[in-house]
């Protein structure tokens, strides 16, 4: 009886070892690798149709990873102003959206792209010559041009009929652009949110982005673009809930080769969503003008 | 000589700008005739079986909002009648005039052909007024306002003094159209001096319309969803839609309390607008708007603007405001160096 | 006085759009050739650079503001349609702070013809599109 009692308990550790050892190898890199348990986007999702036949883009959408602080990888970071936020404004971490992992900068653009960051909240609209030398165009509530709408922490609208015409509308600063279908015409002037021209490649929208003004910027982090920007954006439908986006980013003057950025984009479900407004113009005048105002006299 | 319409055009444009009322004359007067056609349209529909609003649309116009005193009881021009009215009136609006003083003229601001061409045409039924009811074509008499929107209104008022003089005290002093925050995009759509374009777009379940300035779309459900909740409240407000027939009928509510936003500075908080677009012609849409608000008009009153399609040859193009806009500085830099100065 | 309400006669109160007399001095009217260095085409207001030789030969350079670019790319124009070094007549009043600044009242080109009143080319969109 006095064996059983010692070598039970030493069998029971005996048998959890062994299967422990039987699970490890099952899931070791020596055998197959054990199934995520996640869900997996379906491998050939068929989108319905608009009656031209092409895919129903139509609905409210989001980005949810924190590219806009930040393209590359980035650990989380206080905000610009912790002695008087603390934890609001603080930024999160994330994880690269770039293809590659980094922005292959030319060696001296990297210096601005560096003080840009310095610089993201100095303002300085004093002399019309310089107005837009200094700070993050979001933060003066300036349209954030494309890629940057599709990933600011807003949602967006893609309103599609089967005309020629498809909109993006933007919560924030209720920006919106007209993607004109099968275009030829190229952009007569420079424009915050550029010149679109899209195409159907498939299931694919893909909208080529010309014209953009220089002045905006790809994130917080103050990676920025020259006027050579030339974007091509990729929507593809992957789930009922889902849009696959990429872009890709060329401009010889900045950058040593085009880069790509891929993310997929959300669904919004709730009940009787809709676009809110975010007028943020009120919200930087203070910023912008006050210290034009007349002072008290003394 | 000059035309007796023209010389009580510029009295009511002032009256039209500054909110005060026209005294309506003696008579009865006789009722204008909406806008009709020789027999009704039947508008495509698109593939789902919705009315087709689609395209980019013009509304500008040189008819007055109201009704001048000049005209009389008139609502329609005869033809000849027709052809006079457009021409005092483009005469009064073209800014390729340089008579009048210095002062008439730096207003006039630039050559004609910055501005939009069609604002020198009157509408194509040659009513002498936009508005269609009341009768006389004239918005009705103003409510009293109560204390504290008097107070607020006056304060305001001061403001703009100060920004008309050339010495605003603070961005505050400047309208909110001058500040980029809202500008043509505020329902009732009035015909301006350029940039009068809409584009509508329509996908299953919505109408949207996209004005040009400034760059914002009003994504109109018409699924018979419910407004958002009264404390949820935005510049533009919060609008659905329903078709009655092939009539687009559009309500629009939860408009922000922010003073100065809306026309005439109706009360956000009892202010309420329905608009309504009818395709009657290939190249022509009626829109109608109805102006409700008990604590600033005496009674809701309509207007009547035919926008006119204008592409293939026009396109719509990106209105940014806020992102160039170096005269908030300009207004405020300049009052400071002219306050040193000693001008005041 | 009333011809001062002129400007006023639109419909849309609403629209407050700046009277220019808070910003240029009727009193100070300008009338100068110079050359252009460059235009902004932005809106609310398009920009244009002028250089002007002074009898002394010094340069001055003034900002000329003029309207909503979108009227003219309706007509076709484009960023190209004023080119540097084009030579202008700016026609205007001067900002009522005294700094180089001016409405662009009439502007013409060294022909007499108007700056932008015709387009290059048809510039019907519908030549272009597919």
């Amino acid at each position: 009886m006095l064996f059983l009692r010692r070598t039970i308990p030493f069998l029971c550790v005996a048998a959890a070892g062994v299967a422990a050892l039987i699970a490890f190898a099952s899931s070791s890199l020596v055998g197959q690798t054990r199934a995520s348990s996640a869900p997996q986007m379906p491998s050939a999702y068929r989108a319905p149709r608009l009656a031209d036949g092409h895919p129903d883009l139509n609905g409210i959408w989001q980005a949810f990873v924190t590219a806009n602080w930040n393209l590359e990888d980035h650990d989380a970071q206080p905000g610009p102003h912790p002695e008087l936020s603390g934890a609001y404004g603080a930024g999160p971490a994330g994880q690269s959206v770039i293809e590659g992992g980094e922005i292959p900068y030319r060696p001296q653009a990297l210096a601005k792209r560096n003080a840009n960051f310095q610089n993201r909240l100095k303002v300085d609209v004093s002399n019309d010559k310089t107005w837009h030398a200094l700070g993050d165009p979001e933060a003066k509530c300036y349209m954030p041009g494309v890629p940057r709408a599709t990933y600011m922490p807003f949602p967006f609208q893609i309103v599609q009929g089967t005309s020629q015409y498809v909109l993006f509308a933007y919560e924030f600063t209720s920006a919106t652009r007209i993607v004109r279908m099968n275009w030829q015409q190229e952009a007569p002037v420079d424009s915050w949110m550029g010149w679109s021209r899209g195409r159907w490649d498939g299931d694919t929208l893909v909208v080529d982005v010309t014209g953009q003004r220089e002045e905006t910027w790809f994130d917080r982090a103050g990676n920025f673009h020259s006027d050579a920007l030339h974007v091509v954006e990729r929507y593809t439908p992957a789930s009922p809930y889902h849009l696959i986006y990429e872009a890709t980013i060329e401009d010889s003057k900045v950058f040593t080769r085009p880069w790509k950025i891929r993310f997929p984009l959300y669904r919004r479900m709730e009940t009787n969503v809709q676009l809110l407004e975010f007028k943020c113009v009120p919200f930087t005048e203070e910023l912008l003008f006050g210290k034009f105002r007349k002072q008290a006299a003394r | 000589m000059r035309h007796p319409v023209l010389s009580t055009v510029a009295g009511v444009a002032l009256a039209a700008v500054v909110g005060l009322v026209m005294p309506t004359a003696g008579q009865a007067p006789k009722p204008a005739p909406a806008a009709k056609t020789a027999k009704p349209y039947n508008a495509p529909k698109t593939p789902w079986g919705d009315p087709d609003l689609q395209g980019v649309w013009n509304d500008a116009t040189s008819t007055p909002l109201q009704r001048p005193a000049n005209v009389g009881e008139k609502g329609v021009l005869s033809d000849e009648e027709a052809e006079e009215f457009q021409a005092s009136l483009a005469h009064d609006l073209t800014r390729d005039r340089r008579d009048g003083g210095n002062a008439a003229d730096v207003n006039r601001a630039y050559n004609e052909h910055w501005m939009d061409a069609r604002r020198l045409k009157i509408t194509a039924d040659k009513r002498t007024s936009l508005i269609v009811d009341p009768v006389d074509g004239r918005i009705p008499a103003l409510a009293k306002l109560p204390p504290d929107r008097d107070t607020v209104r006056a304060q305001r008022a001061e403001g703009a003094k100060r920004f008309a003089a050339g010495l605003p005290d603070d961005f505050t002093d400047m309208s909110w159209p001058v500040r980029c925050v809202v500008r043509t995009d505020v329902p009732p759509y009035l015909p301006t001096i350029y940039n009068n374009n809409f584009q509508i777009f329509q996908s299953p379940g919505y109408v949207t319309i996209a004005p040009e300035m400034i760059h914002s779309a009003r994504i109109i459900p018409v699924d018979g969803r419910p407004h958002l909740h009264k404390s949820l409240r935005q510049w533009l407000g919060d609008t659905r839609g329903r078709w009655e027939g092939s009539t687009l009928v559009v309500e629009t509510t939860n408009f922000r309390l922010d003073e100065g936003v809306l026309f005439q500075n109706a009360n956000p908080a009892t202010f309420k607008i329905t608009e309504r677009f009818t395709r009657v012609a290939p190249d022509a849409i009626n829109y109608e708007f109805t102006m409700e608000d008990p604590t600033t008009w005496s009674r809701p009153w309509t207007a009547l603007i035919p926008w006119n399609k204008v592409d293939p040859d026009e396109q719509m193009f990106e209105y940014a405001c806020h992102e160039d806009n170096f005269d908030i500085v300009h207004f405020l830099t300049g009052a400071r160096l002219r306050e040193k100065k000693g001008e005041r | 006085m009333r011809t001062a309400l002129l400007i006023l006669l639109m419909a849309t109160p609403a629209l407050a759009h700046h009277a220019f007399n808070a910003e240029f001095d009727a009193n100070k009217p300008v009338k100068f050739k110079g050359t252009v260095t460059k235009m902004l085409w932005v809106n609310p207001h398009a920009w244009i650079y002028v250089d002007v030789k002074k009898p002394d030969g010094t340069v001055e350079e003034w900002m000329v503001e003029t309207g909503t670019p979108n009227t003219l790319l309706r007509r076709g124009l484009t960023k190209e349609s004023l080119k540097e070094g084009t030579e202008i007549t700016v026609d205007g009043y001067q900002s009522k702070d005294g700094s180089r600044r001016a409405n662009g009242r009439d502007l013409t080109l060294p022909d007499g013809r108007t700056l932008f009143l015709g387009s290059s080319g048809t510039g019907a969109p519908s030549e272009k599109k597919k």
